[in-house]
């Protein structure tokens, strides 16, 4: 059996920033990855200004080999099915386009914290004082104990179904898929992270450069066709914005949580086991997930290392310092906060007023439009009351996350 | 392969570019030669998980970083051998007195922890002269309580009164009669350094002078001060009045205007929101209030309380929807304004004692287990523009904070003793600091939340060309574009040359 202070089950960069606040404040930390790393990871690779700064203020500058051709991106760029365009430059500048397979290796490397890859978790039992954790590597099972285990494993987690087993029951998932296409010719600038407000193309459809090649990506709720619902994203490019590109070299997909952060309902963990970054359900506006996730499971690590300290309950801690975290990730989905308050990273109100007054009526109709696709989750309810409750508090109650 | 240079870090980010400010931990190579080299000298090394873990943070308590080991220190000989070893293993060696700092300069990102409080004893107390000798490690606390017993006063000293006397002549010190007295650092006369390559060296403005300069507010670069003679001054009690103010404006135009007639033995603005601005002034001697009360009282715009009272009451009764500020502001006054007057402390109008007045009141008042004070240091012309953009940034947020302002009288003969210092370069004569102190209470915020509201603190800065009292640490990242890189190459030449190893407060400035 393998004794540390903290087990984190991923090796992420929700992982590494948790490693990194526990391994500086002197914990001895173990991260179980079930691949070897470095490993690949499905992502659009295009984080927030905000992420990035974390990653320079914790990990230093970042290496040439953790970024994909196009190095950076300006912004964002929103289309509408009336045809309008508005480019949105990040308020901090351009910001890195992350390869995940060697950004997320670079992460954990400058963590400084023991990594166990091709070791699978298996599954936990919270002893009150301890957290006996069992993973598989190579076929043998393998036990780990930790005063506090960190589930930083992804939307899928095995750590959340290890404490709350029916949770994938109770959120909608989704199924987000790529395609790389060679380019024969392409109008949209490579510069900009390119997306669609369009109910036909799909829940969540987006574009962009990578490495001389055009990806073109498709969202949808569970059970949809792949590739019926990409074929059409393509032909839709072709027909209204003139991209031809030829048939696609590789594909990729996975499940997503979306939602919890619309309606305030994510999933903390449990005693002893924490779950943090997009395991939790965090999840930016135009699903740029990453910077949430560095924060987030910074906030794990700050956690773990202030209950110990003041010798409290450290889910109780960890549920003070989320707070905060919920509160901008929860504020980016608030109609009133959106209309009315600061913006995050890009400024889309001041996009919006440069266009004309018609142009303006088009966009409104638009993601009108677009936003009753998600009619069918009833969630409209949960953000208007988590709206209303916003303004009489300075936060979101923690009473709906699990 | 080689990696080319990076298109978006950290200059891709507009504005002030960011750097790493939370350090890598040090690669523990030839540990273990270090330490049976230290162990054959008979310097204790302590390195159980405990011991180290104390250190594991600093008041500021955004940074952390864990030893290795510590040593404490006991004599000039063992810091001397201490020194030379590292020199000899490349070791570093972070050196700590009361842990006050707030930006990680006093946290070991591995390495040794040198914690100086073992060397905490008064050596001589000269009442004639009106010197006193001590070892660096004490508090000024406690070197207040044992100037007492003889009738006597230190200087100036930072009102926080756990910071240690070596640490403060390291960065500045700063008090409410720095505008009549200067900083602390300015009060040393003389000073036993350990160079950091173990000389045991006495250094003062005639003797190794150029050490001298360096060492004070020299952010421990340049040696460990293990001994200090400084001037003292004939305990007086003291008669404190008190101005209130609505616009900090006025509040900063009268408070530098008095300063510059030397109306005043103390001074200093002290904020409980925007609305509600103290200016507080206070004299030794009953001929200098008498003086103010002849030449200066008339020509200040504050208010009396009872005035103030009466017209912040109306603002409110106007602007329901601000009642909860009106709240915080009533509670605020009812704790603060009997904790200044607190009848153990005064007798016959005067203040006895204001170090234990004080520093009692910054603990029960202010403090609260994390430290967030970034701050602003400038010339007498840029202050109020300094203070008015940090008080934007603060306002953006947090619900209360509060500003301390004061100003620091110079003293043209150490003019190179502020070299790359919290004393920025244009001042001339005085110059001004303002700390901005969210009252976090018992709120919790990331680390990174508190991080990214000091930088925009910090960014004031340089957009102004002003200095730092925290400096360096976690924002090492602003001196070369507060200072430009010709200045700080200058410095880090010296550095190069007096530590070959660069092993003494690595990642504070360079």
């Amino acid at each position: 059996m393998r004794t540390s202070d903290v087990v984190i089950v991923g090796a992420s960069l929700s992982g590494a920033a948790a490693a990194k606040r526990l391994v500086d404040a002197g914990l001895e930390t173990v991260i179980l990855e079930r691949q070897e790393l470095p490993r690949h990871k499905i992502c659009s690779g295009i984080l927030s200004p905000r992420g990035h700064r974390f990653l320079l203020e914790n990990f230093g500058p970042l290496p040439r080999e953790a970024l994909h051709e196009p190095t950076s991106c300006k912004g964002v760029t929103f289309h509408f099915p009336s045809m309008v365009s508005m480019s949105m430059d990040f308020f901090g500048g351009t910001t890195p386009h992350l390869h995940r397979k060697f950004s997320d290796h670079w992460a954990i490397k400058q963590s400084g914290a023991e990594v166990h890859d091709r070791t699978s978790f298996v599954g936990l039992e919270d002893k009150g004082d301890h957290v006996l954790v069992t993973a598989r590597k190579q076929g043998q099972d393998i036990l780990y104990k930790a005063r506090t285990v960190i589930g930083a494993d992804g939307p899928s987690s095995l750590v959340i179904r290890s404490v709350y087993p029916d949770y994938p029951k109770q959120i909608p998932w989704f199924f987000v898929g790529q395609k790389f296409h060679d380019i024969v010719d392409c109008p949209l600038d490579p510069q900009y992270f390119h997306f669609w407000f369009h109910p036909d193309l799909g829940h969540y459809t987006w574009s962009h450069a990578r490495d001389g090649q055009q990806i073109v990506g498709v969202g949808f709720k569970r059970g949809d066709n792949f590739d019926a619902r990409h074929k059409n994203v393509v032909r839709y490019l072709a027909e209204k914005h003139h991209v031809r590109l030829s048939e696609h070299t590789s594909h990729e997909g996975c499940a997503e949580n979306f939602g919890p952060s619309l309606i305030n309902r994510y999933v903390f963990g449990k005693g002893n086991v924490l779950i943090t970054g997009q395991a939790s359900g965090f999840l930016n506006m135009i699903g740029e997930g990453m910077s949430c996730t560095l924060h987030s499971g910074a906030l794990a690590g700050e956690a773990v290392v202030e209950a110990g300290r003041r010798a409290r309950p450290v889910q109780e801690v960890y549920r003070r310092m989320i707070a905060s975290e919920v509160r901008r990730t929860t504020d980016q989905w608030n109609p009133l906060k959106i209309a009315f308050g600061r913006p995050h990273e890009a400024d889309f109100p001041a996009a919006l007023m440069k266009l004309s007054w018609r142009e303006r009526g088009l966009v409104l109709r638009d993601i009108w439009r677009f936003i009753l696709l998600y009619k069918e989750f009833k969630w409209g309810r949960q953000i208007a009351l988590a709206a209303a409750q916003r303004l009489a508090a300075a936060g979101y109650p923690g009473g709906r996350w699990l | 392969m080689s990696i080319g240079p990076d298109h978006v870090a950290p200059d891709a980010l507009v504005g002030i570019p960011r750097q790493r400010t939370n350090a890598g931990r040090w690669v523990a190579d030839g540990w273990s030669a270090f330490r049976d080299s230290l162990r054959a000298q008979g310097v204790g090394l302590l390195e159980d998980a405990a011991t180290r873990g104390i250190f594991a943070t600093d008041a500021g308590g955004t940074a952390y970083g864990l030893p290795h080991g510590v040593v404490i220190a006991r004599s000039a000989a063992q810091i001397s051998s201490l020194l030379k070893a590292a020199q000899t293993h490349a070791v570093p060696v972070t050196v700590r007195g009361g842990g006050l700092t707030t930006e990680g300069e006093s946290v070991a990102y591995g390495g040794v922890l040198l914690d100086m409080t073992g060397m905490s004893n008064v050596l001589e107390i000269d009442e004639r002269a009106l010197t006193v000798r001590t070892q660096a490690g004490i508090f000024w606390s406690a070197l207040a309580e044992r100037l007492r017993r003889q009738g006597l006063d230190y200087l100036s000293a930072p009102l926080n009164l756990t910071s240690s006397v070596g640490g403060t002549l390291g960065v500045g010190g700063i008090d409410v009669n720095s505008p009549h007295l200067g900083c602390s650092a300015d009060q040393a006369l003389a000073l036993q350094v350990v160079t950091p390559t173990g000389e045991i060296v006495e250094c003062s403005d005639t003797e190794n002078a150029t050490l001298f300069q360096r060492v004070i507010l020299g952010y421990g670069q340049f040696g460990v001060i293990t001994e200090a003679t400084l001037r003292v001054r004939r305990y007086q009690p003291l008669r404190m009045r008190y101005f209130y103010y609505a616009s900090l404006r006025a509040a900063i135009a009268d408070l530098q205007m008095l300063d510059a007639e030397e109306a005043s033995d103390y001074s200093g603005i002290l904020t409980m929101m925007d609305k509600a601005i103290t200016l507080l002034v206070a004299f030794d001697s009953d001929e200098k209030e008498a003086r103010f009360e002849r030449a200066f009282l008339s020509r200040l715009h504050g208010a009396g309380e009872f005035a103030f009272a009466v017209r912040t009451a109306i603002f409110y009764a106007l602007r329901p929807w601000r009642w909860r500020e009106a709240l915080y502001l009533y509670r605020r006054k009812s704790v603060l304004f009997p904790e200044f007057r607190r009848p153990e402390f005064h007798r016959g109008g005067k203040m006895h004692d204001r170090t234990v007045v004080f520093s009692r009141a910054v603990w029960k008042h202010w403090g609260r287990r994390q430290m967030v004070i970034p701050d602003l240091a400038t010339s007498a012309e840029k202050f109020i523009e300094a203070v008015e953009r940090g008080n934007e940034v603060c306002r953006r947020y947090f619900p209360y904070y509060t500003l301390y302002c004061v100003g620091i009288k110079l003293r043209e003969d150490h003019r190179t003793h502020y070299e790359l210092s919290c004393i920025p370069p244009d001042a001339r004569g005085r110059a001004y600091g303002c700390e901005f102190e969210p009252m976090l209470g018992d709120a919790v915020y990331s680390r990174d939340t508190l991080q990214s509201f000091k930088n925009e603190i910090y960014d004031v800065g340089v957009a102004l060309g002003a200095s730092y009292y925290r400096f360096g640490g976690m924002m090492k990242g602003y001196i070369r574009r507060v200072f430009g890189d010709q200045l700080v190459e200058h410095h880090l030449t010296m550095k190069r040359a007096a530590d070959p190893a660069m092993i003494l407060n690595r990642d504070v400035v360079f």
